[in-house]
């Protein structure tokens, strides 16, 4: 059983390694995919330094707190959008029988799916999350929460996108639906919690759990609590279940297609 | 003994119809119209160790969904698959340590290693240690001649080149059992040729049962001791490529070119299929009259140069395929 989980981790770093390399043969749009994203995500906190010029606290956070915000939500997409890009294309990959290769393979097929491709301006929000840190103040354990709640997050994010995506085996073409809720859960990423009230806040910590992304992760490493950190955990295990469960539920109605695809 | 049995095997698509324009597309919307495409019926049949058996059949017929079923990438709908003592709907994982898949159409390399790197990532994706995957990588350079390039980035090579290597590829954890779907798709003749060599020594020097389906019949014939014929979901010939000949082949060509015109008309047994000029060409049916009595019909006299020769085989293929299509 161990050795099987090494394998598979195995297979799996090296499918990330090798998308990574095939990514950094153009030199000049691998380093400036990174750059331009930091500069991206730089450019919409200009508008935070300017809400909280006039106003101190916002949505119950202060400025700090919306810094924290920040960068979670850029590691929480970055972790994602690297590691499991796939998870973003799965219905795409269902429906133009993209599944096949990984079939034939004896290794667990979503896994094998969702991370044999990278996002390389990702990287630049790892990055910009970093720098984000280091602003609000970096200390031991504020690097250990933080890179462990980002790694979280992008768990969260893809297990979501795995879900929804996977809602593909049965109804078809879903990318609009999988696209909208995973653009709803990087916007909304970004914003304090206090603003959002009622349905929405109940969304965010049940079927879109943001909560569990970002609000909650935000409180604990602003005030430590154990028993959060547990939930956080939990939440994330749970969601991780769910989406291997509703993609191998769906697989049993993969149909396959004769179409033409490689592997470039 | 048996590495594949398939017993009743039956697989249903259901297909959305979709009446024509916007207006049939909004229809489609409010009240989804379905379709139930039967790909598979009831197909049964077994394949023996070491066997090279040709799965063909016209575009549509089924052959590529029972593969996907026998290899575990469609879940069949009716009906049991045993391939090599695993059931390829539960043992999926297992059963992929045993076979190889090359499927002409989709690739499995990525295109900006060497062939050198993709084999031995398919040797961890395979659990096989790297000290291994680097003896059978040399063994194979050796019998698929792959030294000119197994060092340059599969992006860079040629159709007949990457396909040696998707076919290695699938060969590395040494499978007991080789899907080639349309292998050959693409390829010029002197490098189908060599292809065919290759799976030829491949099956000889490793015993590997090789299932083959391809729509080209020079790969079928070269290759292939057995056919299965697919049409419509439904095996409409199994036999081997031997009975396949000699059941079939009892009518004859005849191309004659004449000194003056010859009259002539389609007699029983004989189908006059051109009559053009001085040239002639007459379809024999050995059933019903003798090439002697043809030839005896021309005036042996009166034929300047003449050739007599078998139906080509891709012709009796088709008329199976049309015989299955009543």
């Amino acid at each position: 059983m161990l050795t099987e989980v090494k394998n598979q981790i195995k297979v799996n770093i090296l499918s990330t390694k090798y998308a990574l390399e095939r990514e950094m043969l153009n030199k000049v749009t691998f380093v400036s995919n990174i750059i331009f994203m930091i500069l991206n995500n730089a450019s919409f906190i200009v508008q935070w330094v300017i809400l909280y010029a006039i106003k101190d606290n916002i949505g119950g956070y202060s400025f700090k707190q919306v810094l924290l915000l920040w960068g979670l939500a850029a590691m929480g997409y970055g972790v994602s959008r690297f590691f499991f890009k796939n998870a973003f294309n799965l219905s795409d990959m269902i429906n133009t029988g993209k599944l096949d290769n990984y079939l034939v393979q004896p290794k667990n097929v979503l896994l094998a799916a969702i991370t044999s491709d990278v996002e390389v301006s990702a990287l630049g929000d790892i990055l910009y999350a970093y720098i984000i840190l280091l602003i609000y103040g970096l200390s031991l354990k504020s690097f250990l929460l933080f890179t462990l709640f980002g790694i979280t997050a992008g768990f969260i994010l893809a297990s979501v996108s795995v879900i929804f995506s996977s809602l593909a085996f049965w109804f078809g073409r879903v990318e609009v639906i999988s696209n909208t809720l995973n653009s709803i859960m990087t916007n909304f990423a970004t914003y304090p919690e206090g603003i959002f009230k009622g349905i929405i806040k109940i969304l965010f910590y049940t079927i879109l759990p943001l909560g569990f992304a970002s609000y909650l992760p935000v409180q604990i490493m602003t005030n430590f609590n154990i028993y959060n950190l547990l939930v956080v955990i939990f939440i994330v295990l749970l969601f991780i279940g769910l989406a291997f469960l509703t993609f191998y539920k769906g697989l049993r109605k993969y149909s396959s297609t004769n179409l033409m695809n490689a592997r470039v | 003994m048996a590495v594949i049995t398939v017993k009743d095997l039956s697989k249903n698509f259901k297909v959305k119809v979709k009446e024509k324009g916007l207006k049939g597309s909004i229809k489609s919307i409010i009240k989804p119209k379905y379709n139930i495409i039967k790909a598979v019926k009831n197909i049964s049949f077994s394949i023996e160790k070491g066997e090279m058996v040709a799965f063909i059949g016209p575009n549509g017929a089924g052959k590529s969904t029972s593969i996907k079923m026998m290899t575990g990438i469609l879940f069949p709908d009716k009906g049991e698959i045993d391939v090599l003592g695993l059931n390829p709907e539960k043992d999926r994982r297992k059963l992929a340590y045993s076979i190889g898949c090359v499927f002409g159409q989709k690739e499995q390399l990525w295109t900006h290693l060497t062939p050198y790197d993709n084999f031995k990532f398919f040797g961890a994706i395979y659990d096989i240690p790297e000290k291994q995957v680097e003896k059978k990588i040399d063994e194979f350079r050796e019998l698929f001649e792959l030294d000119e390039f197994i060092n340059t980035p599969v992006r860079n090579l040629s159709l007949g080149q990457r396909i040696r290597c998707e076919i290695v590829a699938s060969l590395i954890h040494e499978p007991k059992v080789l899907f080639l779907d349309e292998p050959t798709i693409g390829l010029d003749p002197v490098v189908k040729e060599k292809i065919r060599t290759l799976i030829k020594r491949m099956n000889k020097e490793y015993k590997t049962t090789v299932i083959l389906t391809s729509h080209d019949v020079s790969d079928i014939e070269k290759l292939c001791k057995r056919v299965i014929i697919v049409n419509k979901g439904q095996i409409v010939l199994d036999d081997t490529m031997e009975n396949l000949k000699y059941h079939y082949l009892n009518k004859k060509i005849i191309d004659a070119k004449m000194k003056e015109k010859v009259n002539l008309e389609d007699k029983d047994g004989i189908t006059i299929l051109k009559d053009k000029d001085y040239n002639l060409k007459l379809e024999v049916d050995l059933k019903k009259t003798s090439i002697s009595e043809a030839i005896n019909l021309l005036n042996t006299d009166n034929i300047i140069d003449i050739n007599i020769s078998n139906v080509p085989l891709e012709q009796i293929i088709s008329s199976i395929y049309k015989d299955g299509d009543k």
